[in-house]
């Protein structure tokens, strides 16, 4: 286990410095930057510009530029955002907080209404519940995030749920304001992991030893919760670890349009000011979360299930 | 793909097969909303981009049959219309100016097809010669934006964009999954493991926030075409992993089959062995899958050009067109429908779409027991 976590590691931190350096070519390769826009503006002259760059140090090679961000980040500063006027970490930190919330409240409420739902469809096939749960599954699954999230911002245009400030909120208004988007965004996740639900414990209990339990005469709740449901979680557990990424694209949009102070929010914000080092900063964040999300799931699926501690521990 | 074609047909003819109705009303939409990308210019009252400053934000035009002194009339007719408050944006309509509505109207001149010259529109306001072209009052469905521009041309031609960028993207990303998922399951060795870490990792990462920082490289103001360009690039480049895994696992299972060591016997090339052998007996899978990741990138498309960075005003595309949507202000004084109704066509197309995904999933499930069943009886 140690040596998964470990291998893990090794392997996360190499990815995000591949990210990192493909970002930062991206971005410095096609020219322009977070001070051309002052060029709009006839009245800054080409002096100044040169000085605003060679204060921020754009003046200066790629590769020169690439090595000093990454002797910050070794001494674990991610550069100062020239948007903001302010080190990217002081930024993004709070904004962080506020999307890990989103995402794993979102997550509760998807798991919630997949797993209530998917157990009760899976007992019997073409009963009421399974019928019910195949309409949940198309009708969440088709109804894009933006979409919803456009539509829940015109019936609560009218409330305080909606636009104002975002900042230092009193703790009970601010789990108000989340859960709007907080539903929004768990929307197409109910579809992914209801189906997995469903045919997880469908399948589990066409098993032989589900078959042996009710043989020994065990009440059906027992053999739902306790031989079914087990085993069925290892779908669900995977598919936990790969819906973090896709959580954490589509909280772009809804933190966008229902005003929610998170990294997605910031993230556009970096892109239309051309901040490279609060970008660089934001993609680095959300991927090592993402990463981090996949350990996670694999540590919990090692837990869950004994049968996969026998095999290779270097998955 | 003559063969998936051939299978689809024979399954048209079994009315109790799973997924047929789904697959029939999905293909429904989508030719309801490929005819509409085609005909777009016909279907469009006025061309989306002509600004008419003295109509900001006007309601829908109401189409009336009965005028005021309560007299019928057979042609649907509007009434011309005045801003009385260019404050609030209130509208007065003057029942002395009556303006009868015709088919094939003229308007503005566009090519049909790309090929005819015709200044013809569906709908249109009738006017004979003393009403100026100023005076005119205009046919809105569903109103007008801040601009004064047609809303209702405006989605229709937003189609076009939206439905070749999508679909495109998507496309292009399966067309270099499935290369790659062909020659990582065949070559195996390194170069699968390779392709199949890198697959891994572009899984997991928030693809959206990628495409934001690839989108940041390049300038904000794009002209159509190449925002459009830039855009397939960018989903193709960020879009193939989940294809090329699911092309993989098919490879490995067919390349263990006697047909393919048959042809690996008889000194077929690997070429030949992938595209003739494999590829269309894993064609049925793979196309269930394009339609799986369809409305991902149709609905990339949407949301940056709804962020501001895909498709730039004054051209149209169904996110850019929501962004009003997103505008409180607008939302809180006037009637929200007609700022909503691209949220309700993205809708009815992603459920077109779904529909067909889930039409050939069931249709796959129900030919894979049909063969397995024939292979046991035999």
């Amino acid at each position: 286990m140690l040596k998964l976590i470990f291998y893990r590691f090794a392997q996360a931190a190499l990815i995000l410095l591949l990210i990192s350096f493909l970002v930062f070519v991206l971005l410095a390769s096609a020219g322009g930057d977070a001070i051309s826009d002052l060029q709009t503006n006839p009245q800054t002259s080409e002096q100044t510009l040169a000085t605003l760059r060679q204060l921020y140090g754009l003046d200066r090679p790629l590769p020169v530029r690439y090595a000093m961000w990454l002797g910050e980040l070794a001494g674990g500063s991610l550069g100062q955002s020239i948007y903001f006027q302010a080190p990217v970490w002081s930024v993004i930190q709070p904004r962080f907080w506020n999307t890990v919330a989103l995402a794993m409240a979102a997550m509760s409420i998807a798991l919630a209404f997949a797993a209530t739902l998917g157990l009760a469809a899976a007992r019997q096939t073409g009963s009421l519940a399974d019928r019910f749960c195949d309409l949940s599954i198309l009708l969440t699954s088709s109804t894009p995030r933006l979409v919803l999230a456009i539509l829940a911002l015109s019936l609560l245009a009218r409330t305080s749920l909606v636009g104002g400030t975002t900042t230092d909120l009193p703790t009970g208004t601010w789990i108000l304001r989340l859960l709007p988007p907080a539903f929004i965004l768990s929307v197409p996740l109910i579809a992914l992991l209801l189906a997995q639900t469903r045919a997880a414990v469908s399948e589990t209990l066409r098993e032989d030893y589900v078959r042996v339990a009710r043989a020994k005469g065990l009440s059906e709740r027992l053999i739902l919760f306790r031989h079914a449901l087990r085993p069925a979680l290892n779908p669900l557990i995977t598919t936990f670890g790969a819906s973090l990424g896709g959580l954490m694209s589509g909280s772009v949009i809804v933190e966008q349009v229902l005003n929610w102070p998170g990294l997605g929010q910031l993230s556009v914000i970096a892109v239309r000011s051309r901040d490279v080092a609060l970008l660089m900063g934001i993609v680095l964040v959300t991927s090592a979360a993402v990463l981090f999300g996949n350990l996670l799931a694999d540590v919990l699926l090692h837990l869950n299930d004994p049968r996969l501690r026998q095999e290779n521990h270097i998955a | 793909m003559k063969r998936l074609l051939r299978q689809l047909a024979t399954a048209s003819r079994y009315r109790n097969l799973r997924g047929r109705n789904s697959l029939i009303v999905g293909i429904l939409i989508l030719a309801f909303f490929g005819s509409i990308a085609v005909f777009a210019d016909l279907l469009a009252t006025y061309d989306y981009r002509s600004q008419s400053r003295r109509e900001p934000m006007a309601p829908p035009s109401s189409l009336r049959l009965r005028d005021d002194q309560g007299n019928w009339h057979p042609r649907p007719f509007i009434y011309a219309r005045h801003l009385v408050d260019p404050l609030e944006r209130r509208y007065e309509e003057t029942p002395q100016q009556r303006y009868t509505l015709e088919l094939f109207a003229r308007g503005y001149s566009y090519k049909l097809f790309g090929l005819f010259n015709t200044d013809r529109h569906l709908f249109g306001v009738q006017l004979d010669d003393s009403t100026s072209s100023i005076d005119a009052p205009r046919l809105n469905w569903l109103g007008t934006d801040g601009l004064g521009r047609d809303r209702f041309s405006r989605l229709v031609l937003a189609t076009r964009f939206s439905l070749i960028v999508g679909p495109l993207g998507t496309l292009l990303a399966s067309a270099l999954g499935i290369l790659i998922g062909l020659i990582a399951g065949y070559a195996g060795s390194w170069l699968d493991a390779v392709f199949m870490r890198a697959a891994d990792v572009m899984m997991a990462l928030p693809t959206l926030v990628l495409i934001l920082a690839a989108r940041a490289a390049f300038p904000l103001e794009l002209p159509p075409t190449r925002a459009a360009t830039l855009l397939i690039t960018i989903f193709v480049v960020l879009g193939w992993a989940e294809m090329a895994r699911l092309t993989r696992g098919l490879t490995l299972e067919l390349r263990q089959r006697e047909f393919v060591q048959a042809a690996v016997s008889i000194g077929c090339s690997p070429a030949r062995i992938l595209f003739r052998h494999i590829l269309p007996n894993a064609a049925r899978p793979l196309l269930a899958q394009t339609f799986l990741m369809l409305p991902a990138f149709l609905l990339a498309e949407t949301s940056l050009s709804f962020l501001g960075v895909g498709l730039q005003e004054p051209e149209a595309s169904w996110g850019n067109l929501l962004a009003d949507a997103a505008n409180l202000t607008l939302l809180e004084r006037h009637e929200a429908w007609p700022i909503l109704a691209p949220a309700f066509v993205i809708t009815v197309f992603v459920l077109g779409v779904r529909l067909i995904g889930r039409g050939l999933e069931r249709f796959d499930e129900a030919v894979t027991t049909q063969f397995s069943q024939a292979a046991k009886s035999a």
